[in-house]
């Protein structure tokens, strides 16, 4: 501690105010304790201010202006005009508001926000430095302590982002002006993503990606639907080529591209943008003050509560391992916050879905068949196209499909997977029948509002029982 | 898919067995009947057979280990098999399952038929709504070892109580001294020196080496047995003074645990909170933090009472009714009641109501082994004496077996207390929360009353009434009190109610 420091007791405090930290700040504020959440930059973290909302608040404006333009079929004629600077004035709009009102809970609450990069001293000390010089720095002597500290975009070597020409994701959000092309370095979700948004704005896309296909981790079936889009858009796949550097041009940029074998490749463009992944953030706070040590993959391990290997410590969100997602945080914020205040509260969520905001979009929660199999289950399938659901065919967008995962004998549902218009917010419904016990039967008994998309999800369950409506059975 | 084992009842209804050792390995295949492990207890030997074919995928106790009949001991993966059904209900004291324990057939098939709980064969998964793991985790029930009976084997809720019940009644038997430190094989049993006599003597013949080990280890060379004689004198090896030290420190740390088990006891123990007591703590903490307690004593004179009762017990007992003083009393408090209908309220803090009742059911507080309990009797109003004696004997009755339904605990609008059935005068009742009042009876005894300036003994029945502040005053409780009072002191006032 610094000499004439005085410490401002506090019986909670958690570092990072993101989607994890700022429910656990509630939360803990609800259950009667003295908290102190301490952001560096902006209350609501990446997920409000520069990930989840402000990304799907543009792919929303974006499929407005797309659809518009995109719908002779349907026998509407239109020519959309979009203001990129006014789009992202909304933009923003929404953001403030989100974050505004978190604000307001947290002082309901009682929430002390504090603003300032935090670091370990002792295993019951955190300062605080302000941000700027000579701003000066405060200490906080807590009780319980959260880290929440979150994850920032993975560079890629020789691609430091300049906000100019090579782009994070987070810079593509606050464009102003429509590039005329783009070079995207990633096909993950968040490549996956932006590219869509670029494409429908007008954009010349080009993918580079390292492995050989979009979307890892998802199944190839799933993937097929969102590649097809794509390619209807006009994006542009190379695969098995890593950015190797990039020049400036007169025009913008040029990447240079390697295969494993060594082969280069160049693609031109107005800008580059770079999403090849998060890391999280554990090396900001002097964790061997307290005797934490991030794993190899620089995540902090946690138990079923929540807690580090320092029994007072807790860690959250990104910095606790994967997946990085915001509900994820959410989640175990509020747990962490609820074993503090002592209640009986743990982290057995049977599954944590998972939703892909592309065109169309992907939602998955639970065990895959290949997975359910690993697991020692005999697993039953069930599947339903949308291509023969009627809601799917009056949105004009039927390509893709629900699948539903069981246990044969028990008919437990295991887990499901969702390719298609709306999959984001079908698959809640499959992730409440995994965490509940729910069997298929549960399911395919549940009366569907018609005409809906969620009818395939009945469909599906009702496929893998072998007594599907509009399917052919198996 | 896993199947947990648990230890099985390996004769005559014996309570616990040490695992002597374990004849299999994880990773191992067993087969069914394949005996996996030796299980010693105070009658014999036993070997315990799998009761499945599969893999042994987890061994929960070392050899040497004292567990309790029904604790898990193996976890199997099995063979491709069917969903075990409900589990078959295993009765663990049902000492008439084992025959002879020495006819380890016999025994052997009986463990596998009765003994044997299977979870559902759902990959080592336990399928239960969030709603009950919470309750699980509230109620300290390990949700993975709790069988379900919903559809499919579902964990359901009463599942995970009855669970909870399970455990807090098994817990009186677990409190069990830790088992001794095994033994370390091939030390103690071969070299038993700590027990063999020092030596103790004037002079020992020892090469200087010899010496130098005993100076390092801390040994007094005339004590180490000598392992030979040369001319005439004891003569002792380094390795005997290695041994003897090792014998010494053997039986050091032999006292030392002696000393830490106690001959007399621990000096204290841990009980878990949890379960039914929990719930009683939880109630009272709510009760007494939230309700401003007020208790308001007063004695009243029941000599005309206690002579009443007695000219009516013999009536009573004619049809089968034992009469006690709790009827007259819940009589005496409903007819106060109706004249102080802020006593037989509760306060609706959502709705910042107060909710008046106009019916009378009265909560009696019965000790069980369990812990405290409530029964209680509705409608006390409509009710006789007579009625009133039978329904609270029976419910007590009930409460004490633990077999009363849960309905009969529930929706009482004023308490009653009797703690002078023990014994003592005064006492502050906590408010059987969200009631506003409970009254607490002392013991009734000849206690020494002035009247017209002579001390006399006369019957005496010593009252407690705690009270809601943020609803009843004090002058409301005295009030009710003296109205309670009055028809103590002249019962038969009861009859005009």
């Amino acid at each position: 501690m610094v000499v004439g420091d005085v410490a401002t007791g506090t019986e909670l405090a958690i570092v990072g105010a993101g989607s994890g930290g700022y429910v656990a700040a509630i939360r803990a504020g609800q259950l009667g304790l003295d908290v102190t959440l301490i952001e560096e930059d902006a209350i609501g973290g990446v997920c409000l201010n520069y990930g989840c909302i402000p990304s799907k608040a543009l792919i929303s404006a974006t499929d407005v202006a797309h659809e518009a333009g995109d719908a002779e079929e349907m026998g509407v004629y239109a020519d959309p005009e979009v203001q990129m600077d006014e789009m992202k004035t909304w933009k923003d709009g929404v953001v403030d508001q989100l974050t505004g009102g978190v604000e307001n809970l947290c002082e309901a609450n009682g929430v002390n926000v504090v603003e300032g990069r935090a670091e370990f001293v002792d295993e019951n000390t955190l300062r605080v430095a302000h941000g700027g010089e000579g701003q000066g720095s405060e200490s906080y002597e807590f009780e319980h302590a959260i880290v929440a500290t979150g994850s920032r975009p993975i560079e890629v070597p020789g691609f430091e982002f300049d906000g100019e020409t090579v782009l994070s994701s987070r810079d593509v959000l606050d464009l102003e002006t429509i590039p005329d092309s783009v070079v995207v370095v990633g096909a993950g979700y968040i490549g996956m993503e932006l590219s869509t948004v670029l494409a429908k704005l007008g954009t010349d896309v080009q993918v580079v990606e390292m492995l050989d296909d979009v979307l890892p981790g998802y199944e190839s079936d799933l993937v097929r639907p969102v590649k097809r889009r794509a390619a209807d858009l006009g994006i542009e796949f190379s695969f098995g080529e890593a950015a190797a550097g990039w020049a400036e041009t007169d025009d913008g940029i040029v990447v240079t591209t390697e295969t494993e074998e060594g082969e280069e490749s160049t693609y031109e463009a107005e800008k580059a943008i770079v999403a090849v992944g998060r890391t999280p953030v554990t090396d900001t706070l002097n964790l061997e003050a307290i005797g934490l040590e991030p794993n190899d993959d620089g995540f902090l391990e946690t138990d079923h509560e929540a807690r580090t290997d320092v029994d007072h410590v807790f860690a959250i969100g990104d910095v606790a391992g994967e997946p990085m997602l915001a509900h994820k945080a959410s989640a175990e914020g509020a747990v962490a916050a609820e074993v503090i205040a002592g209640e009986p509260s743990a982290l057995d969520h049977q599954a944590i879905p998972a939703a892909v905001f592309t065109d169309p979009e992907i939602g998955t929660v639970g065990m895959t068949e290949a997975e359910a199999e690993d697991a020692g289950f005999e697993p039953a399938v069930g599947k339903f196209r949308f291509g023969a659901n009627g809601r799917a065919l009056t949105t004009g967008h039927p390509d893709g499909f629900v699948r539903i995962v069981a246990d044969e004998d028990s008919g437990f549902v295991l887990g499901a997977q969702v390719v298609g218009p709306d999959a984001s917010e079908l698959i809640a419904e499959l992730g409440l029948a995994v965490e509940m016990g729910a069997t298929l039967e549960d399911v395919a008994r549940t009366i569907h509002t018609h005409p809906t998309l969620s009818e395939s999800v009945m469909e599906a369950a009702e496929h893998a029982l072998g007594h599907a409506i509009h399917t052919l059975n198996r | 898919m896993p199947r947990e084992f648990k230890l099985p009842d390996v004769g005559e209804g014996v309570a616990e067995g040490e695992i002597v050792s374990w004849l299999v390995e994880v990773g191992d295949p067993v087969s069914e009947d394949q005996p996996v492990a030796e299980v010693e207890t105070d009658k014999a030997v036993v070997e315990v057979p799998s009761p499945v074919n599969g893999t042994v995928q987890e061994l929960h106790y070392e050899a040497g280990t004292m567990v309790e009949v029904g604790e898990v001991i193996v976890t199997f993966a099995l063979e491709g098999e069917d969903v075990a059904a409900a589990p078959a209900p295993t009765d663990d004291s049902d000492g008439k399952a084992a025959e002879a324990p020495a006819d380890a057939d016999a025994a052997e098939t009986a463990d596998a038929e009765t003994a044997v709980e299977s979870a559902p064969d759902t990959g080592g998964r336990t399928f239960a709504p969030p709603s009950v793991r919470t309750l699980a985790r509230e109620l300290d029930v390990d949700i993975g070892a709790v069988s379900g009976t919903g559809p499919s084997g579902r964990v359901t809720e009463s599942d995970v109580r009855a669970a909870a019940d399970g455990e807090t009644v098994g817990e009186a038997t677990e409190e069990k001294p830790a088992a001794e430190p095994a033994a370390e094989p091939g030390t103690t049993a071969e070299t038993p020196p700590s027990s063999e006599p020092a030596a103790d003597r004037d002079r020992t013949l020892a090469a200087p080496a010899t010496r130098g080990v005993a100076k390092d280890l801390d040994v007094d060379i005339d004590q180490v047995p000598a392992v030979e004689r040369r001319d005439g004198e004891a003569f002792v090896t380094a390795d005997a003074v290695r041994e003897y030290a090792e014998g010494q420190q053997a039986a050091q740390a032999a006292d030392v645990a002696t000393v830490a088990a106690g001959e007399t006891g621990p000096r204290e123990e841990r009980i878990p909170y949890k379960g039914v007591r929990k719930t009683i703590g939880d109630k009272m903490e709510e009760s007494k933090y939230t309700a401003p307690h007020v208790t308001h004593h007063d004695t009243v004179d029941v000599t005309e009472l206690v002579a009443m009762r007695e000219r009516l017990k013999p009536h009573a007992e004619a049809q089968d009714v034992r009469l006690t003083y709790m009827p007259f009393v819940m009589k005496a408090v409903v007819a106060a009641l109706k004249e102080f209908p802020e006593l037989n309220s509760s306060l609706d803090e959502e709705a910042g109501e107060v909710v008046r009742k106009h019916y009378y059911n009265i909560g009696v507080a019965v000790a069980t082994e369990a812990g405290l309990m409530v029964p209680v009797v509705d409608d006390v109003d409509a009710k006789s004496v007579l009625e009133i004696a039978e329904e609270v004997n029976r419910l007590a009755e009930e409460a004490r077996e633990r077999t009363i339904a849960l309905e009969d605990l529930q929706g009482s609008t004023f308490s009653i207390t009797n703690f002078g059935a023990i014994g003592g005068e005064y006492a502050t009742p906590i408010i059987n929360y969200p009631e506003v009042g409970i009254l607490g009876l002392g013991a009734i005894e000849e206690r020494p009353v002035a009247e017209d300036g002579d001390v006399v003994a006369r019957q005496t029945l010593p009252l407690s009434l705690s009270i809601d502040h943020r609803i009843v005053d004090g002058a409301d409780a005295a009030a009710f009190t003296n109205d309670v009072m009055g028809y103590l002191e002249t019962p038969s006032l009861l009859l005009l109610k």
